[in-house]
């Protein structure tokens, strides 16, 4: 019994001399591991009298807990020290620059694209693309508009040929549209579009426009303006409020201007988006559609006009220039 | 059109300031551009839309405010104004000994013209001449200042010429001979072609019409007797006219946008009403007016109920009748649900029962419409099938570290154009002889080039994107850039979709800490491509080429994607790289998509995976450096058969210890048996068995 004692103290006066948790670790090896000091008493235990070999037994045990808990609250004790002196090595400067993965850089545009798709696509209207370079027809005789109308220019339009134009606008999809497909449909492109025009800070000879239209039983004014309500709210914000303004334009009638308000741009100035309004019957009866039955809606804008506004670029130059200072602007 | 606060409250009475009148007018589609301070009164300049000429006068405009505002009232100038300003003399015939008119065009429908004798044409009253000023006109002499004056007020363009300048006492319309010259007011000289349409007198033309007027019979302080026009031509023969002689004049931008045939003696009758306000003389008697093709009337039948549905909004019977009236509209009858009316003669615009469906929105407020979805028959929207495909493979490039860039389709030509195929079949790029050489006159073969370009560096349209990424790694001046485009091309035989990347030097950004060393070549850009390829499911594969003549004539490969030859990748030719100032280690690839739209996409195939471990063995092979890998892979995955999970080429040597031309391999090579393990002696006879196979194609065990 007196031997349990001993080691036992012996084990004690070792745990509290120790001063690292390698040390404890040697420790907690020598008295309680498989063949330690402590541990190995037991094997002496045949050689004591019967009615003695439970208490020694218990006394074993009993010490062997007692250093086992000791050990443990030490190792505790000294862990937290030691960690806290490793971080202490660990220390870095966190405000050193990150290192980015390096991921591909979507243009601009390619965000708003990507948005329009996304607000339009949900609502229905199923993207189509059409030709950069167009046959007349499309750009602007299924368009309504009249055979010396100023656009057709050569000084507005650039010509290819007299049948081949660079398409001045998306809308040149509408006929193509029209010319195959039974309404009901809803359909809207995202595309080029060229004007020979002289380049500045607000015109370019190549721009991007967005197309929406759709032909339906029952079309009203009222359904192209919750239409363009969404889709500005989804543009630029939800405050924004749609505004209609009369104008003119070959291929709608009515046609008018819209615009937006919100509180976020332009201290809430109406700031005009685009053209739209009822496709014109005149165009609707060139492909034989029935006016007594269908009518439709069609509104454009330019892409560029979208980021321009919402971050307030002041030069649509940028657009196509391709440098990196102006694009990494936009990830 | 320029009009100030006073010249609209002479026709209308209203309570409004000059910023709600503008309102109202912008809200009828007549948007305000600014109002300004003029002499102390606002003046307010408002666009007309192309097709309503009417808007460009106080006439017009004060019509669309009394239509738009009920609050305000015509005033006794208006209702003259509407009753065409009716002259006592009208019925005098003492003008015919004075002048005679003939037309002999058809592009004029109507001339009509005034005189007035024992003239003084000083300055005019100071009144007069500051309305000029606010609206920006310059005060000249009383003739020429009623002229202008009475134009901005009831819209038709006039002009006074000295009638002891005209020969014969004669006016002529007509077309001008071929080389005919003259003299405009502003002193330039032009020389005409007959089909400008000209005044003249029994001898020669003094006036473009609708234009301006001749220099040598304008009216001056000498002037006693004035021969006064109003008439009425063709819109578009005045706009070719005056954009083929480079003029902008009131008068032109009138007619351009057409005025009204039926107002064209009422504005002489205004002018005489000043005239004589002014001066207290009378004119001579009556008016000659040669008025060979009056315009048809326009009868339209307008269901209201209809119009309420395509409107969105509910307009009765009696506010259509109220709103049509007013803008000047004949009301022939009325039905429960219906109106017919006639179109006011200066509303060339309305055609069509949906045009008044129009002039009922604007006047009864668009700000009235509610939002509203449409509801019927919605399909799945959004992009479908080949769009979808293009979104990908752009998605995909993004992942893969490059930039995307977006640029013109007008160009100049560049070394970098996709090579046209040559008359023989052969391929031919451009040399750079004949890029120096400027842009050819002489139309290049297969390419599309526009007609008028803006500039000679804007003439063609692409036929390939790569020109514009070495514009954009030109204008960003980097060594290491990794860019790509999506975007259309243009050749002889169509448009295609096509996606080109451009990658050069280091993929990572220099930093602080020790980076990839990687650098783009060869390689870097085919695994990019397999990555791309990936992302749709299309089994990517090359074929060696040597004839694209913009690339490196040992490094350049076809693409295919599934079945599709797509492209050519490899790196630039060093000749072109040096001509274009690119990095000489630049890779490119070309891919045009279209091809595509008939390949199946989009599927993955799906296998099961084993739960039991997988075995490594690698091996070092010594092989011909002439036998191409993809060989010895066919020959590895054949023999390798279900259990060869993955393997992959980890080391490429040649140099000491290997024989001239040959290379060593080293490959991984990992097995794994579905629902089983394999023991040590199976792995090692998997490894053996691809050994063997290696063997046939001349490859040595290290």
């Amino acid at each position: 019994m007196e031997q349990v004692t001993n080691v036992k103290n012996d084990a004690i006066a070792k745990i509290h001399t120790a001063k690292t948790t390698e040390e404890l670790r040697a420790i907690d090896l020598e008295f309680l591991g498989k063949n330690g000091s402590l541990s190995g008493l037991m094997k002496g235990i045949g050689a004591l009298p019967n009615d003695q070999k439970p208490l020694f037994g218990a006394a074993v045990n009993s010490a062997k807990s007692e250093v086992e808990s000791l050990l443990n609250q030490k190792t505790a004790s000294l862990k937290t020290g030691e960690l806290a002196k490793q971080f202490e090595a660990e220390r870095i400067d966190i405000t050193l620059p990150g290192r980015a993965p390096q991921y591909g850089r979507e243009h601009v545009l390619q965000q708003t694209t990507n948005k329009i798709k996304r607000v339009l696509g949900s609502m229905g209207f199923v993207y189509q693309e059409s030709p950069e370079l167009e046959r007349f027809k499309y750009n602007f005789e299924g368009l309504n508009y009249p055979p010396d109308h100023p656009a057709m220019d050569e000084q507005d339009t650039f010509y290819v040929t007299d049948d081949l134009v660079l398409r001045t606008q998306c809308t040149a999809l509408q006929p193509r549209v029209f010319e195959t497909t039974e309404p009901p449909f809803r359909r809207f492109t995202v595309g080029r579009t060229f004007r020979n025009e002289a380049v500045d800070r607000t015109h370019n000879h190549t721009f991007h426009q967005v197309d929406c239209f759709m032909v339906d039983k029952g079309i009203s004014m009222a359904h192209l303006k919750g239409t363009l309500g969404v889709f500005a709210r989804a543009m630029f914000g939800p405050e924004v409020k749609v505004r209609f303004r009369p104008d003119f334009f070959p291929f709608v009638e009515p046609g008018v201007d819209y615009a937006i308000s919100t509180p976020k741009l332009f201290n809430g100035k109406w700031v005009e988006l685009g053209g739209a309004g009822l496709i014109h019957p005149n165009i609707l009866e060139r492909y034989d559609i029935d006016t007594k039955v269908y009518s439709g809606f069609a509104f454009g804008l330019g892409v560029e006009r979208i980021p321009m506004m919402a971050y307030g670029i002041d030069d649509l130059r940028h657009f196509f220039d391709n440098d990196f200072r102006f694009l990494s602007q936009f990830a | 059109m320029k009009l100030t606060y006073s010249m609209i409250r002479d026709y209308v009475e209203t309570n409004l300031d000059a910023e709600a009148i503008a309102n109202q007018l912008t809200m009828t589609g007549f948007e305000l551009e600014e109002i300004t301070d003029a002499e102390g009164e606002p003046m307010l300049d408002i666009n007309i839309m192309a097709n309503r000429g009417d808007g460009a006068s106080v006439l017009g405009l004060s019509r669309e405010l009394l239509a738009k505002e009920p609050t305000a009232k015509p005033t006794e100038l208006y209702s003259r104004a509407t009753n065409r300003f009716p002259a006592p003399d009208a019925g005098s015939r003492d003008i015919w000994a004075k002048a005679s008119v003939e037309i002999q065009t058809p592009t004029c429908s109507r001339f009509a013209c005034r005189i007035f004798e024992n003239l003084q044409n000083g300055p005019s009253p100071e009144w007069l001449q500051q309305r000029l000023r606010q609206i920006g006109q310059r005060p000249i002499s009383l003739l020429v200042d009623l002229t202008n004056y009475v134009m901005f007020e009831v819209g038709q363009p006039l002009h006074a010429y000295d009638l002891d300048l005209l020969q014969g006492e004669r006016i002529i319309v007509r077309q001008a001979q071929a080389g005919e010259k003259l003299k405009t007011l502003d002193g330039n000289i032009h020389e005409l072609q007959p089909h400008h349409m000209v005044i003249a007198d029994s001898e020669k033309a003094v006036g473009l019409a609708g234009v301006m007027g001749g220099e040598e019979t304008e009216v001056s302080s000498t002037t006693t007797r004035c021969l006064l026009e109003a008439a009425h031509f063709t819109n578009t023969s005045v706009r070719k006219t005056r954009t083929e002689l480079g003029f902008f004049t009131e008068a032109s931008y009138r007619f351009e946008r057409s005025v009204d045939p039926e107002g064209v003696v009422a504005a002489l009758n205004r002018f005489t009403e000043l005239y004589t306000e002014i001066t207290g003389e009378k004119p001579v008697g009556g008016v000659i007016d040669v008025y060979p093709t009056k315009p048809e009337p326009i009868q339209l039948t307008l269901f209201v109920r209809r119009a309420s549905e395509l409107l969105g909004m509910t307009i009765t019977v009696e506010q259509a009748e109220l709103y049509l009236s007013k803008l000047g509209f004949k009301i022939l009858g009325i039905s429960p649900d219906s109106l017919e009316v006639e179109a006011p003669t200066w509303r060339i615009d309305v055609v069509r029962e949906e045009d008044l469906v129009e002039e009922l929105g604007r006047v009864h407020g668009y700000e009235l419409i509610p939002e509203q979805l449409p509801i019927g028959s919605t399909p799945i929207g959004g992009p479908q099938g080949f769009d979808l495909l293009t979104d990908q493979l752009r998605e995909a490039t993004l992942r893969c570290g490059f930039n995307q860039v977006v640029s013109h389709s007008l160009r100049d030509l560049h070394l970098l154009d996709a090579p046209v195929l040559g008359g023989a079949g052969e391929i031919s790029g451009l040399s750079s002889a004949e890029l120096n050489a400027g842009t050819p006159v002489v139309q290049q073969p297969g390419r599309i080039r526009v007609r008028q370009p803006h500039s000679p560096d804007m003439a063609y349209l692409r036929n390939s994107i790569l020109p514009s990424l070495a514009d954009a790694q030109r204008r960003n001046n980097l060594e290491d850039i990794h860019i790509f485009e999506v975007g259309r091309v243009h050749t002889e035989s169509g448009e295609f979709t096509q996606i080109a990347l451009l990658s050069a030097g280091k993929f990572d950004q220099p930093g602080w800490r020790p980076t990839d060393p990687t650098t783009a070549d060869f390689f870097t850009l085919k695994g990019s491509l397999e990555s791309i390829a990936a992302a749709t499911y299309l089994p990517i594969s090359y074929k060696r080429s040597t004839t694209d003549p913009r690339f490196h004539p040992t490094r350049q490969a076809k693409v295919i994607l599934g079945q599709t030859e797509v492209g050519v990748m490899g790196q630039i030719h060093p000749v072109i790289a040096e001509e274009t100032n690119l990095p000489a280690t630049t890779v490119m690839a070309e891919l045009t998509l279209d091809g595509l739209k008939n390949e199946q996409f989009g599927t993955p195939t799906y296998h099961g995976i084993s739960r039991n471990p997988a075995s490594r063995r690698d091996i070092a092979i010594l092989i011909k450096k002439d036998i191409p890998f993809n060989e010895l892979d066919q020959a590895i995955l054949q023999a390798g058969g279900s259990d060869l999970e993955n393997h992959w080429l980890f080391d490429v040597y040649e140099g000491q210890g290997v024989p001239e031309g040959s290379q060593s391999l080293a490959i991984a090579l990992q097995f794994r048996r579905m629902n089983a393990n394999l023991n040590d002696e199976e792995s090692n006879a998997l490894r053996d068995k691809i050994v063997a196979a290696l063997t046939k194609l001349g490859a040595t065990l290290r």
